[in-house]
């Protein structure tokens, strides 16, 4: 009897695990916690739980489960320790997908501030790049990469580059990151992406790989781009930061990255509210490292986007 | 700002991410101790290993190579593996360094590296490993597994095999009756099941603590370490303890400190695949609570030690 108990709580208990777990799925809920990789994962693993659950309710279990007539299998013949093991996975888990808001709040992000440089993050590989409407397919030609920095500096050198041939290319511009470059050639404003209203469409890290890459600064840099992102408030009264969480794996991992926008008059937005900046980005040199200030133009309220996570 | 600030929001999302993350991974690390239960013989997986117990602890720093599991779904496998005859000194190396030297961990290391000589660090990172698990199971073949193991994991009992100190699992399926294909795979993924019950309540005991961690602490409060090597390293093995990270992944994590330098990366990428906060739950299952604190102690020494004394010495032979 005791056996038959605890067969049929542990079915529950894989049972209800499988079915948070597709539920999620199915809702697509999960798009805000995982990233691609790992969302069929979630899948796989609900059906195989509910399978297994189901398969453990009605099959009868062996009389020696593990070492003769010692199971290791703490809740496998004990109703109680059943019943405990299925509130510690099942509780917390349904409790979890009724109160849990799909996001994170300004503590997370005030506490995880720790991401040091966009350059070293793997969203910037081609991978991860792939299927995101939202980041710029711009070929490496056009963003300079196939350029030597120092080779462009020198005329005879650089003219033997394609960027060279585009028109507000080389000589002074050339040495200097804001100043125009490759990306202003009419070929490389094609392959930026826009909004309807012809803005560059981008997001926070685009914005933050221009720090580290003269190359993206140059195609950026006096553009009028148009940023989606969280508001999180800053002491100045002008300035605010524009965030959006970046994540690796799953939203626990997650990261913050920050872009400090300055307005003309205070931005009147509650705390982790998505709004859309539009403005210019401004890359200057502070204490020897380039940081990047988009200076706005309007700052507007906007809904959520599909996927709140960068990845 | 506090050093700590709790959210329920922060907590729940937090918490639910990492159990949709790693449940599916537990899963699957049951379902591979459940066949391996049924369908291997105990005498198959230890004809897989030499009978020599020091070389046969060698060899199973390298089982990780076919059975790829991460460190959460290792432990089921192990404790299957321990049931059915396998010396502690092996199951602990191949609990140790499986996470580490199996491919899929070389890979996403490799990936993630990408620009920062990701060949030496991946080569580093599996070696280290094995390394530092060899080194645990060499000195378990000197301890009583009674004095190890929790007693309802394994009874020691009077027989004894060459380099084998605990008693094995009867040879026959876990049911006398058992003998076909469909009843086998039935009893496979019962015991899947069972095995996943209660490796589950740690994973999830684990990754409440983990996401107290990693949303409500101020994480700031840990950069000024970065200075000093061997404070460098020390944080960062603890820091890859508290974040509770999966070692297929946990790579990408460590690349973006690109402030710590790259030994003191390594060591969070060594330590934290072989004890975390949810490993630190889940070795309950296996092991007595005064042996899990002597590991994770001695690993911690081991892995700082190395990583901020020998790694250094390689990195500046390279040129890094």
């Amino acid at each position: 009897m005791r056996a038959e108990v605890s067969k049929y709580l542990n079915g529950i208990t894989l049972i209800g695990v499988g079915g948070v777990l597709l539920a999620f799925w199915i809702d697509h809920r999960i798009d805000q916690y995982l990233h691609p990789l790992f969302r069929p994962g979630v899948l796989a693993g609900g059906i195989l739980l509910v399978l297994a659950g189901t398969l453990y309710c009605v099959t009868t279990a062996s009389r020696r489960c593990c070492v003769a007539g010692e199971c290791v299998h703490e809740a496998s013949q004990s109703p109680v320790r059943s019943f405990a093991a299925g509130a510690v996975l099942l509780a917390p888990l349904v409790t979890g997908s009724l109160v849990s808001k799909d996001a994170f709040d300004r503590n997370a992000v005030m506490n995880r501030s720790v991401v040091q440089d966009a350059s070293a993050l793997v969203a910037r590989s081609a991978s991860a790049y792939q299927g995101s409407a939202a980041v710029p397919q711009i070929p490496a030609t056009m963003l300079g990469g196939d350029i030597d920095e120092t080779a462009s500096r020198d005329a005879s050198a650089s003219a033997s580059t394609p960027a060279a041939l585009a028109p507000g290319t080389g000589g002074p511009a050339a040495a200097d990151p804001n100043a125009p470059g490759p990306g202003d050639t009419a070929d490389g404003e094609n392959y930026l992406p826009r909004t309807a209203d012809g803005n560059v469409a981008l997001e926070v890290t685009d914005l933050l790989y221009g720090e580290a890459e003269p190359s993206l600064r140059k195609v950026f840099s006096g553009k009028t781009v148009e940023v989606v992102g969280q508001y999180l408030p800053s002491k100045q009264g002008r300035h605010f930061k524009l965030v959006r969480m970046l994540i690796v794996c799953c939203a626990a991992d997650a990261r913050p990255m920050l872009v400090n926008v300055e307005t003309d008059r205070p931005v009147q937005q509650t705390d982790m509210a998505w709004v859309k900046v539009v403005g210019k980005p401004l890359y200057q040199d502070i204490d020897g490292k380039t940081r990047v200030t988009l200076r706005a133009a309007a700052v507007m309220p906007v809904d959520p986007p599909a996927d709140a996570m960068l990845y | 700002m506090s050093w700590f600030s709790f959210s329920w929001q922060n907590f729940w999302f937090s918490f639910l991410a990492l159990a949709f993350e790693g449940l599916p991974f537990l899963m699957a690390g049951s379902l591979v101790s459940g066949v391996v239960a049924v369908f291997v013989p105990s005498t198959r997986i230890n004809r897989l290993l030499p009978r020599n117990p020091f070389l046969a602890t060698l060899a199973s720093g390298f089982l990780g190579v076919f059975l790829p599991v991460c460190d959460c779904g290792v432990v089921p496998i192990v404790r299957r593996l321990l049931n059915k005859g396998m010396p502690v000194s092996c199951g602990l190396t191949f609990m140790l360094a499986s996470p580490i030297v199996n491919p899929i961990v070389a890979f996403s290391t490799y990936a993630a590296f990408r620009g920062q000589s990701p060949g030496l660090n991946t080569l580093i990172r599996l070696t280290a490993g094995y390394a530092v698990a060899v080194l645990a199971g060499l000195v378990a073949l000197k301890v009583r597994p009674d004095a190890v193991l929790k007693t309802d994991v394994v009874r020691p009992d009077r027989r004894r095999r060459a380099g084998l100190s605990v008693a094995p699992m009867p040879e026959d399926a876990p049911d006398g009756n058992v003998t076909t294909f469909g009843a086998k795979l039935i009893a496979a993924v019962r015991l899947a099941s069972d095995d996943f019950i209660d490796t589950a309540v740690y994973f999830m005991l684990g990754a409440a603590v983990a996401a107290v961690f990693n949303t409500a602490v101020n994480q700031a409060i840990i950069l000024p370490l970065a200075r000093h090597a061997l404070l460098a390293t020390g944080a960062m093995t603890g820091l890859s303890a508290l974040m509770t990270l999966c070692s297929t992944s946990d790579a990408f994590i460590a690349a973006t400190f690109i402030s710590f330098p790259m030994f003191a990366r390594m060591s969070f990428l060594i330590f934290g695949p072989m004890f975390d906060f949810k490993l630190l739950f889940l070795y309950r299952l296996l092991f007595r609570k005064r042996f899990i604190v002597l590991l994770g102690v001695g690993l911690y020494v081991l892995v700082a030690l190395l990583c901020s004394q020998v790694l250094p010495l390689i990195y500046a032979s390279r040129g890094l």
